[in-house]
């Protein structure tokens, strides 16, 4: 759940034009009251540059990813607005796609809106363009699942149609001469930009969308200049393509609310697949029922009818009462609600999570930690005593680090497949080269050096790994010598209560005849001795060493469901 | 010198010695003082600073006899031998010898021996030599016996450098102390302290209670002394011990599960689709070398089938859910956890006292670019309480409590994770950077990742990371990735905060 902390998972951020924005809000509006308003909904401003405006959307709103959307949200949040409902006016199909079978194997779906009487602007180009991109790119999946394209519908000459085209010539956006697909790929940016995965079907398939000139989009890489969207554009054609019918349909939805905030009069494109005939977008009314009980149970606060249905309203919600219950109609552009788990997290937005009070839970049994964190703490607290100090390791690390370095052979490690970093290849399989790494770096420190850790570490057992909790130790000083470690390693297991016994043993990473294995219940669970000069070296240590690998799985107490 | 002053145990031990005689030599102080020689030449280094010694050196040295020498101190020189010869009768000079000849240059240098008509003769020195001896060679035996006894080998400076000359001694020669003597601020101190103070407490005194009569000598407090390192708990650890034990005061019980974890129980058990960016090989460590897991008759894998039909309008595969990989959040072990719980709650209701209460603290990965700042591995927890009718207000009391007994005052503002709806996300008041830091997310766990409707089971659920709290915690540390650097200098410096 810290999936979006220290910003690995990036939620989106946009970047809009704040007078643009603030304009669409309405009088009154500012960066101070803006930013208060984003923070109740649940976001972020991240920055207020001189132009522009940058906003960090959570992942689900992607309504939020325009001006447009941003705007009509904020307005209903402050009670400015009372649209609840979007609608196609015109129900005659603007235009009409067929779709060839030839792209069912790449990019089967389609959909489209057409809007009229469009008041195009610089802002309004640049908002949609900025759009378009943040939203392929999040949930569209770099354009994988969802790509979109803005034409001047005046440009078009229909019927339009989807299909594989082949290698094809076509003017893209700015370019007055043509050029084939394949050169696109090579040559233009956005060519350049999605390859990868999607590259290989579109080389294969080339899919275009053309009207009875050629090509006005080469799926999902770039528009053509003829139909390209200018501040003096008044109608606007849009089309949506994708992988997931139900996601190009929700997305020509969210499309058309925006276009229909703008003031446009909005137009079906009648979709023709093999067999079938959609008209798009469906903008079908979605309802949910909701108990004003069950709503108050999980935000745990009481709220009345009158309020929860201001609550709605604010969240873009028309709601109105079924008997005990309340009637929510989603609007059209949330693709995000899945179902009454969802309005409720919205109405208890609405109401504000600064206002909700904490309510202690009934509960009186008692807590218990672990039987190994038992065990662990104690092994620590005794190392501790011994003078050693503790330590806490990466569990990523290499094959040198791990294994040569230590003079042993490379065997059952967990290997990663994909790592960013050089340094990291695997799992560790022990615990003693990482010490080892410790006190590599501090040869220039007052000896002596004694350091341990108590975690775990990783190895593959016919193809599933296993974990150890493990105890490693590892003492340097000029007049170190394996009779100090069997002293220290003694010291440890009586403390601990553990029944063991102690036998001549070979490691390579400690000198021969100075090693030893310890012996619980006929099972070794670890060795210790003087530490191998080769070894020492390796590391760069340079005083003798003493050392401990202790598995301790084996050594917890069985007391324990 | 002003009242009071205080001296080390050295120091008063060499003022003692020197209190009756007031002077002294070296040897005789170290002697008298029962420390050793390096104890008493700090001590003096000491009391000469401080004005209460005064210090005489001399040169000095050590003479030492080179091979011949040792041969000339042990039979004579070759001109003695000579001389002893010619009293018994004259020789030819043709037929002298080697070591005859050297005696003869020498004897005729020193005047004790004439050459006449081919003949060696002594003078009349010469006869007196031969009874009394010559002195250059009673030097040399006389440095043989006493080779620290340079003043009396000194004494005849040219005799000791013809010696010298001759290759038969080596002298080296350095400056020490000669005598020591009490000022008069020493004096003064020493009059002023009791001679019979104890310094040392040991069983003798202890027993026989001789403290009482002669009381306990004062030490310098001032003196440096080099601090001593103790072993130390790592703070990360002793941030987890904290964080636990704030857990099972409030009730909690600990799980854990694997680090090296499919799919399926990071990621589509939690409701998160199969083509969220979160899964990607540039966010998540993929593992090469071992199999998928295999779900056999798991029945819960059909709850997270349809959840993610209905969800995400996507057929779920089973295969990509089968993938391990290294845990990108904790929030998998709470989730095989919560699958077992709801199937035994199914069957057996009367089982469980509801609410239960559990969490975990482990570690999570992220495929980072590693450097020096950034890590690829962090530890973080998750809490889990599965009851009914439980609320977004008690999910806000819980962590308020979890993270007040830390000492870290937090609030919340909505946020969005696949699993949860309501979505929280947690903050920290930072003092250190005057700000609100985000801590981590949390919420009421969805519907479709229990299977069962909240009507009947709840569950809130938090999973936030531990590092950004560590900086809180502890101001000395300024970047995360020095908790997992270990430098013996950086153990050593910790403070227990």
């Amino acid at each position: 759940m810290a999936a979006q902390q220290e910003g690995c998972i990036a939620m989106p951020v946009i970047s809009i034009n704040r007078k643009y924005l603030y304009g669409l809000i309405g009088k009154g509006m500012d960066d101070r009251k803006f930013s208060e308003y984003i923070s109740k909904l649940g976001f972020a401003v991240e920055a207020v540059g001189e132009e522009d405006i940058a906003v960090e959307i959570t992942a689900n709103r992607l309504d939020l990813l325009d001006a447009v959307g941003l705007a009509r949200t904020i307005k209903n949040f402050m009670h400015k607005s009372r649209r609840f409902h979007y609608e196609i006016e015109d129900e005659e199909p603007a235009l009409e796609i067929t779709v060839d079978k030839s792209v069912a194997a790449v990019r089967p779906f389609i959909s489209a809106v057409a809007a009229f009487g469009v008041e195009m602007s610089d802002d309004l180009v640049l908002n949609l363009i900025n759009f378009s991109e943040k939203f392929c790119e999040t949930y569209g999946r770099n354009r994988r699942k969802i790509a979109m394209g803005f034409h001047d519908l005046d440009r078009i000459k229909g019927p339009l149609i989807y299909r594989s085209a082949g290698d094809i010539e076509f003017a893209p956006l700015g370019h007055r001469s043509k050029m084939k697909f394949s050169k696109v790929l090579e040559t233009e940016e956005k060519g350049k930009q999605y390859g990868g995965a999607i590259r290989d079907e579109v080389r294969q398939f080339y899919p275009a969308l053309s009207d009875s000139e050629g090509p006005i989009a080469f799926i999902p890489i770039l528009n053509s200049e003829r139909t390209r969207i200018t501040p003096s554009t008044r109608n606007v054609f849009v089309d949506i393509t994708g992988v997931s019918e139900y996601a190009v349909n929700k997305v020509t939805e969210l499309l058309a609310a925006i276009f229909i905030d703008l003031g446009a009069r909005t137009r079906r494109v009648k979709i023709n697949y093999d067999g079938k005939t959609v008209l798009s977008p469906v903008m079908a009314k979605r309802y949910m029922t909701i108990p004003i009980k069950r709503a108050e149970l999980e935000i745990g606060v009481g709220i009345g009818y009158n309020n929860i249905i201001s609550l709605a309203n604010k969240m873009g919600y028309e709601a109105g009462m079924v008997g005990n219950d309340i009637r929510f109609c989603i609007p059209e552009y949330r693709l995000d609600v899945i179902d009454e788990q969802d309005v409720i997290e919205d109405i208890a937005i609405g109401y504000g999570y600064e206002y909700i009070n904490p309510l202690p839970i009934q509960y009186s049994q008692p807590g218990r930690l672990e039987t190994k964190t038992e065990f662990n703490r104690r092994a620590s607290d005794i190392m501790i005593g011994l003078g050693f100090s503790e330590c806490t390791n990466s569990y990523l690390t290499n094959a040198q680090n791990n294994f040569a370095k230590a003079g042993i052979e490379g065997a059952n490690a967990i290997l990663l497949k994909n790592s960013n970093t050089e340094s990291i290849t695997m799992l560790r399989t022990w615990l003693l080269p990482s010490l080892l790494g410790n006190l590599g770096q501090s040869g220039h420190e007052s000896m002596p050096q004694g350091i341990f850790e108590v975690d775990l570490a990783f190895e593959e057992r016919m193809g599933r790994p296993v974990e150890s909790n493990r105890l490693a130790f590892v003492s340097v000083n000029p007049k170190a010598n394996f009779n100090d470690s069997k002293a220290a390693v003694e010291g440890l297991l009586y403390a601990l209560g553990i029944d063991y016994t102690v036998s001549g043993s070979g490691h390579k990473a400690f000198i021969e005849g100075r090693c030893a294995k310890i012996t619980v219940g006929g099972a070794d669970v670890g060795f210790f001795g003087e530490l191998h000069p080769e070894v020492l070296k390796n590391f760069g240590i340079e005083e003798a060493g003493i050392a401990l690998e202790l598995v301790l799985d084996s050594l917890y107490p069985k007391n324990q469901t | 010198m002003h009242e009071g002053v205080s001296v080390h145990r050295y120091e008063s031990s060499v003022l003692d010695a020197l209190k009756k005689s007031g002077k002294s030599s070296l040897s005789e102080l170290v002697s008298a003082s029962g420390i050793g020689r390096d104890e008493v030449m700090w001590a003096l280094e000491n009391l000469k600073e401080k004005g209460m010694v005064s210090i005489s050196y001399e040169e000095s040295g050590r003479i030492s006899l080179s091979k011949e020498g040792k041969e000339y101190a042990k039979d004579g020189l070759p001109e003695e031998l000579l001389v002893k010869n010619l009293v018994k009768g004259s020789l030819k000079a043709a037929d002298l010898d080697g070591s005859q000849r050297i005696g003869l240059q020498w004897g005729k240098k020193l005047g004790l021996i004439d050459i006449d008509g081919g003949m060696l003769r002594l003078t009349a020195e010469g006869r007196r030599a031969a009874t009394a001896g010559i002195a250059m060679g009673d030097l040399l035996r006389s440095i043989s016996k006493n080779p620290d006894d340079i003043r009396t080998a000194m004494h005849d400076g040219s005799l000791l450098t013809e010696l010298s000359r001759r290759g038969l001694v080596e002298v080296r020669k350095q400056s020490v102390i000669s005598s020591v003597e009490l000022t008069g601020e020493g004096r003064k101190h020493v009059d002023k302290e009791d001679t019979d103070l104890i310094e040392e407490v040991d069983r003798a005194v202890i027993s026989s209670g001789s403290w009482k009569t002669h009381g306990l000598k004062k030490y310098d407090v001032m003196v440096d002394v080099e601090r001593q390192v103790p072993a130390m708990k790592h703070p990360l650890k002793r941030l987890i011990d904290k964080l636990k034990d704030a857990y099972v005061g409030m009730g909690y019980t600990e799980i854990s599960g694997p680090a090296v974890e499919s799919s399926f129980w990071v990621f589509d058990s939690l409701f998160v689709p199969q083509d969220h960016p979160a899964r990607d090989a540039q966010d998540t460590f993929y593992v090469s070398n071992l199999k998928n897991e295999n779900f056999g008759k798991l029945a819960y894998v059909n709850t997270v089938k349809k959840a993610h039909k209905k969800g995400w309008h996507f057929e779920w595969r089973e295969d990509i859910a089968g993938q391990m990989l290294l845990r990108t959040h904790t929030t998998s072990v709470s989730s095989r956890y919560l699958y077992k719980i709801i199937d035994a709650l199914k069957k057996n209701p009367e089982d469980y006292t509801l609410p239960i209460k559990l969490f975990s603290v482990g570690r999570v990965f992220r495929n980072e670019t590693v450097d020096y700042r950034h890590l690829a591995d962090f530890y973080q927890h998750d809490g889990m309480v599965i009851g009914r009718n439980l609320t977004l207000s008690n999910l806000f009391d819980e962590l308020t409590k979890l993270y007040g007994s830390l000492g870290v005052k937090i609030k919340f503002k909505p946020s969005y994770f696949p699993f949860v709806e309501p979505g929280v996300e947690f903050m920290a008041y930072y003092e250190g950077r005057d700000e609100w830091i985000e801590l981590g997310g949390a919420g009421m766990i969805r519907e479709e990742i229990t299977g069962v409707s909240r009507k009947k089971i709840s569950v809130l659920a938090w999973g936030p990371g531990l590092d950004r709290t560590m900086l809180i915690k502890d101001r000395s540390i300024s970047n995360i990735s020095e908790l997992y650097n270990n430098g013996v200098g950086w153990l050593r410096s910790r403070r227990v905060v």
